[in-house]
Order: C-alpha cells, then structure tokens, then sequence
C-alpha cells in the first residue's frame, strides 16, 4: 500500500506561505498595540514575542519551501548544502521564541506594578490640580467649618450651667469656663503670675489623690462626689467627673473635669429628708395627743367640780388648783403638739400678712426697745390680700421674732422683709436676726417637736415646730439659713393665689408644694 | 558611526567562522544524532514555554477577556505543533518502517511495509504539520486584533473622561 505525497506537499507550502503572512500581520498588530501606549511593557513583550515568531516562521518556512522547491527542481546538492543551516536555524528560532515568552510572568507583573503606581501617581495628580484650582474655595469652606465648630463648643463651653475645666499633668488649671470660675470663686487662672492648681480646692485631699490613681489605673473618673471649698471657705458638694489624656510615656499630659454643683440638690435631699420626718413625727404626736386631751379633759373637769365643793383656805383647795394647773398646761401642750401635726381646724378669712406682723410688733416692739434690740421693717407694698388664718400666722411670726430675740440677747436687730413673688404668685416673709446664729449640727432638728436649747423651764421646744405646722396647713414653707455668730433668717413663703382659698373653704386640703 | 563600524566588524567575523569550519581536534565532536537531539529538545522547551504561559494566562483569570483566550488558543495549538513535530522527526530517522518511491517529484508516494502501516499511516498524518501551526499563528493575530480593539476602545473612554 502506498500513499501519495501530493497532498503533504501542497499543505506544506501553503501553511508555509500563511505562517509568513500571519506572523507578519502578528508584528503589525503588535506594533500598532504599542503605538497605542508606548510605556505599556506588555505591548512591548508582544511586539518582542511576534518578531521572535516571525524569524521562526520565515526560518522554518522559506526552508519547507526551498526543500520542497529545490528537491522538485533536481537540485538535491544545493538542499544538502542549506539543510544543516536551515535546521540549526529553525532550532535556534524555537528557543529564541521560548525564550521570550517565559518572560511573560515577568512582564506581566512589572506591568501591574507600573499600572498601580501609575493609578496612584494619576490620582494625586489629579487631587493635586483640584486642590490647585479649588485651594481658596476649600480653604474658606474648611475654615468657616473650623470656625463654626469652635463657636459651637466654645458656646457649650461658655454657656454651660456645669463647670469645664482643663488641667495640665500637674493639676495646673489651664483652661475653665465661667461657670467653673463662679463655682470656685475665682476671677483668673493664675495668682501671682503662677497657675493656680485644681487640688487646692479640695476640702479632703485624700480624695484627690484617689482620684489621680483612678485617672493613672483606668483614664477616667464619672460622678465622684467631692467637697470643694472656694478661697473665702465656702464649701459646697460636687459631682466630679474627668477623663485623662496621655502622652506617649504614659504619663498624664492632661485631664477634662466636669464639675456639676450638687449642693442645692443635696439642700433638697435634706429637706424633704426633713418633711419626712415632720410628717411622721407629726403623725406620732397627733396620735398621742388625741389619746392623752380626752383624759385631760376629764381631770381637768373633775378637778374643777372638786374645787367648787372645797374651801379655799383649806390645804386640799390649793392642791386641787395645782393639780388644775399643770393639767391647763398639759392641755397647752397637747393642743401645740395638734397644731404641729395639723389637726386644729383653721380658719379662713381674708387677711393681710402686714397687718398681722404689725399687730405682732405692737406688741414686743416696746419691750424690745428697752432691752436694746433695734427691730427694722422693709415691707412690699405689692403684697396683696389672702386667705390665711390670721390668729395662727400671727403665733408663727410671734414664734419667730421671740426666737430671733433670744438668739440676739441684748443689743442687735431684727429686720423684717416682705416679698411679692408675682411670677410664683408667692409671699416671702424673712425675720432675719443679728444673733449667735444656729450651729449647724442642730439646723436639722430645730422643727422637731421638743427639741429646744434653752434651760429646762424655759421652753417647751414646740415653737417652731407648732410654726411649721401652721405654714404647712396654710400650703406654704418655712425655711431657715443660719451660720455660727452670722444670725440667722427664717423665711417664710406662703402662696398668694385665691384658688387656695377656694379650695380651703370647700374642706379640701391642697398639698401640692411650691418649692 | 561608531555602533555600526562594530556591527560590520562582528558580521565579517562570524561570517568568516562559517567559511573556515575544519574539524577541531581540542573540541568534542558534534556528530549527526546531535542536531537532531537539539532540534527534538528545542521542541520541547518550546512545548513547556507554551504550557507556562497559559498555566499564567489562567492563574491570573486572563483568559476572562478574548483577546488573551484567543492567545491562549494559540499556545495550546502551538503545544500540539510541538508534539506532531517531534512524532515526525522521530519516525523520520527510524528509516525503514516505509520507503519514498519517486522521492523528489510531484508523483512521489510512500510505501508501507505490511508490518509498519500504522506507523506509516501516522507519519502520514503528522506530517501535515500545518494544519496545527497555522491555526496556532492565526489564533495569535486574531488574540492580538482583539487586544487592539481593547486597547482603542480604552484610550478612547479615557479620552472622553
């Protein structure tokens, strides 16, 4: 069996013929690739790889061609001759071709290196020529920006009802806000040239230094209570709040405090602490005097019917009127202790807190005159009429100026000050005295039934609490500030609106609190 | 001036090393099986230089986008080139498994011993080489028509943003 050749030699020669073409159009097309970007190295290893397989075309081609041409023409010797040359040729193509394309992985990644820093160094080129052309416009933008946010934070830093204060790491005040200067006092951050250091307003300094550890061991500190003490020696409660920053040492550089004034709070703590206290005491002695009246009635009326049958130059006639005494001043006390919890009926009539106070004056203001004491008068003509118990209001502010009289002793004065809060619809009354004053560990017992620091005999201690009870039932408050040989001032603030009234006439009883 | 004086210089010498070939007695002797194992050889490397690129052309999702499919069609046909390539210069140097009858004219045929027709029908077949290469170097200049238009179609967007 044989098989023609023919056709062997005619797909050689003309896949020959197309290797040559297409190879050549291989190497246009590279070209042209590059032309489109000359620093592209992909381009370039395509145009290097398309010449490599153009010499191998040819080489290999134009041999096939030249064999099967050169062995059809006869000329066998001419063949023998090129054969050696165009094989070492072609084999040398093949390795050329090989060659450059294992430098694809190469090429192809210094190509993405170069496309990545070609992106970036486009894209800073272009931020650059933007903030070039928009430098002015963004600088004005960013420093309206900066300007607003500075007012906003200087406004929450000036305007805060809290004190804002920046120390340094050695406690050193750097900055505070107004509220921080009036709270502690002060009308600069530095005395003598020297910044004036946060500690010294400390009334403990143990809690300072409790509160630098927290500050080194966690960075922070929320809602210490603390004493601070101003210049003059005010002391007053806080609630301390701060937050460190440290710098690379880990040392303090600076702290934020944020200081909230709790003294009011705490005044309000105490006295509802002490309305509690009143109340359950008032309740107490309520009971206790309701239980005890009716015996006392009873002795009393007994006593009474004894003493109509008895002589009275006899022994047990003047035994019966002791016995009738002191129960007359049981009763006394019994119906004081009533007052104090509240139980007496009160009544209600149209009345001036003026004219009350005037007819308390006229009676004490000639006495107190002789033992040298000097009593003032500063009253608001714009308090008007109320409803009141006038007979009970005056026993309050008789209570009050008796006690401001004994407080004084001899030589001093009393001024008293009346106030019409329209906005609250309330009347103030202030006694206020020039005496020892009230030391500050008795403030909060001087309402409590029997509590009294004169002598025994003296005093029953039942004034202010009987004054209390009064002002209570009328809906209104009585407070008191007193220092040690300051004086003292007890306020008393009553509501002036006539639904009170109203409501009082109906029987029912009102206990909304106006502070 | 001076780059082309060299160029010349280094063309008439290796020219004259051609011209002056005489057996070297100090040097191995490169007899005829050699250029043939070189040949075979290059073949090869030549096969494995393809297979790498598109191990590449994949691993780096290339082949995603036509242009490098294409070219990656190239090296594959060229792989198989390579291969009928080789299978051809080895049965061209067993010799006697078939003859050339009319060697040299367009009436030339082969002639199968019985024991041997199938490898004389193979080498039949793979010496129509061409049918592999010419496909190969076609699926390169279309992969690089494609890139082209690729390329154009870039700038152009670039341009206009």
């Amino acid at each position: 069996m044989s098989l023609p050749l023919f056709p062997i030699w005619i797909v050689d020669l003309l896949g020959s013929s197309l290797m040559i073409l297409f190879s050549f159009l291989c190497v246009r097309l590279a070209k042209k690739l590059k032309d489109q970007d000359q620093s592209n190295v992909v381009w370039t290893y395509l145009l290097w790889l398309c010449y490599a397989l153009a010499g191998f075309a040819i080489s290999r081609s134009v041999g096939h061609i030249a064999k099967r041409v050169l062995l059809t023409s006869g000329h066998d010797d001419v063949w023998d001759f090129l054969r050696p040359y165009s094989g070492a040729i072609n084999t040398l193509m093949f390795v050329v071709v090989a060659s450059i394309t294992l430098f694809f992985e190469r090429t192809w990644k210094v190509y993405q290196q170069i496309s990545k820093d070609q992106k970036a160094l486009q894209e800073a080129h272009e931020e650059l020529i933007y903030l070039n052309r928009n430098l002015e416009n963004l600088v004005t933008a960013r420093t309206q920006e900066l300007a607003f946010s500075e007012r906003k934070y200087r406004r929450i830093f000036e305007v805060s009802r809290d004190g804002i204060m920046l120390v340094d790491g050695n406690a050193a005040i750097i900055n505070l806000n107004p509220a921080g200067l009036s709270l502690l006092g002060l009308s600069g951050l530095t005395t003598n040239g020297k910044r004036i250091r946060f500690p010294n307003f400390f009334d403990n300094l143990d809690n300072w230094t409790a509160i630098q550890d927290a500050l080194s061991l966690q960075g922070f500190v929320s809602d210490t209570e603390v004493l601070l003490k101003t210049d003059n020696g005010t002391r007053f409660p806080v609630l301390l709040s701060g937050t460190a920053e440290k710098g690379e040492n880990g040392k303090i550089d600076s702290v934020q405090f944020l200081i909230k004034d709790i003294s009011q709070r705490k005044a309000m703590e105490k006295q509802l602490l002490q309305a509690d206290k009143l109340a359950s005491i008032g309740q107490l002695a309520a009971g206790i005097a309701h239980e005890i009246n009716n015996p006392l009635s009873m002795v009393l009326g007994y006593t009474q019917l004894l003493l109509r049958d008895e002589k009275e130059a006899t022994q047990q006639y003047a035994d019966l009127r002791i016995i009738e005494k002191h129960t007359r001043t049981c009763k006394t006390i019994v119906e004081d202790l009533l007052s104090f919890a509240r139980s007496t009926q009160t009544r209600q009539e149209v009345g001036h807190v003026h004219t009350a106070l005037d007819e308390v004056l006229s009676v004490v203001q000639h006495h107190f005159e002789l033992d040298g004491i000097k009593i003032e008068k500063d009253f608001d003509s714009k308090i008007p009429k109320m409803i009141l118990d006038e007979e009970k209001i005056k026993q309050v502010f008789m209570n009050l100026i008796m006690n401001a009289k004994q407080a004084i002793g001899k030589k001093g004065s009393i001024l008293l000050k009346t106030h019409y809060d329209q906005a609250l619809s309330q009347v103030i009354i202030q006694v206020a005295d020039t005496g020892t004053g009230i030391p500050p560990e008795h403030l909060s017992r001087i309402f409590d039934p029997f509590f009294t620091t004169k002598p025994t005999g003296e005093g029953t201690g039942l004034g202010l609490s009987v004054s209390y009870g009064i002002v209570k039932d009328h809906d209104g408050e009585i407070l008191v500030r007193s220092e040690p040989d300051q004086g003292s001032v007890f306020t008393v603030i009553l509501p002036a609106n006539s639904a009170r009234g109203t409501e009082i006439i109906n029987g029912r009883r009102n206990s909304f609190d106006y502070r | 001036m001076k780059k082309s004086y060299v160029t010349i210089v280094s063309c008439c010498f290796i020219l004259l090393m051609f011209a002056m070939v005489q057996p070297a007695g100090a040097t191995q002797v490169h007899a005829e099986p050699e250029g043939l194992w070189a040949h075979q050889i290059a073949h090869l490397f030549f096969i494995i230089s393809m297979g790498i690129l598109i191990y590449w052309l994949r691993e780096w999702k290339l082949v995603e986008e036509k242009g490098w499919r294409l070219v990656q069609y190239s090296a594959l046909f060229f792989i198989l080139w390579n291969i009928d390539a080789i299978i051809v210069h080895h049965l061209d140097q067993l010799g006697d498994t078939f003859r050339t009858i009319n060697a040299g004219t367009w009436y030339a045929s082969i002639s199968m011993n019985k024991d041997s027709s199938g490898l004389a029908f193979l080498y039949y077949i793979v010496k129509l080489d061409h049918l592999l290469s010419v496909p190969a170097i076609f699926f390169l200049y279309i992969g690089l028509r494609q890139l082209l238009k690729q390329a154009q179609v870039m700038k152009t967007s670039d341009g206009k943003s």
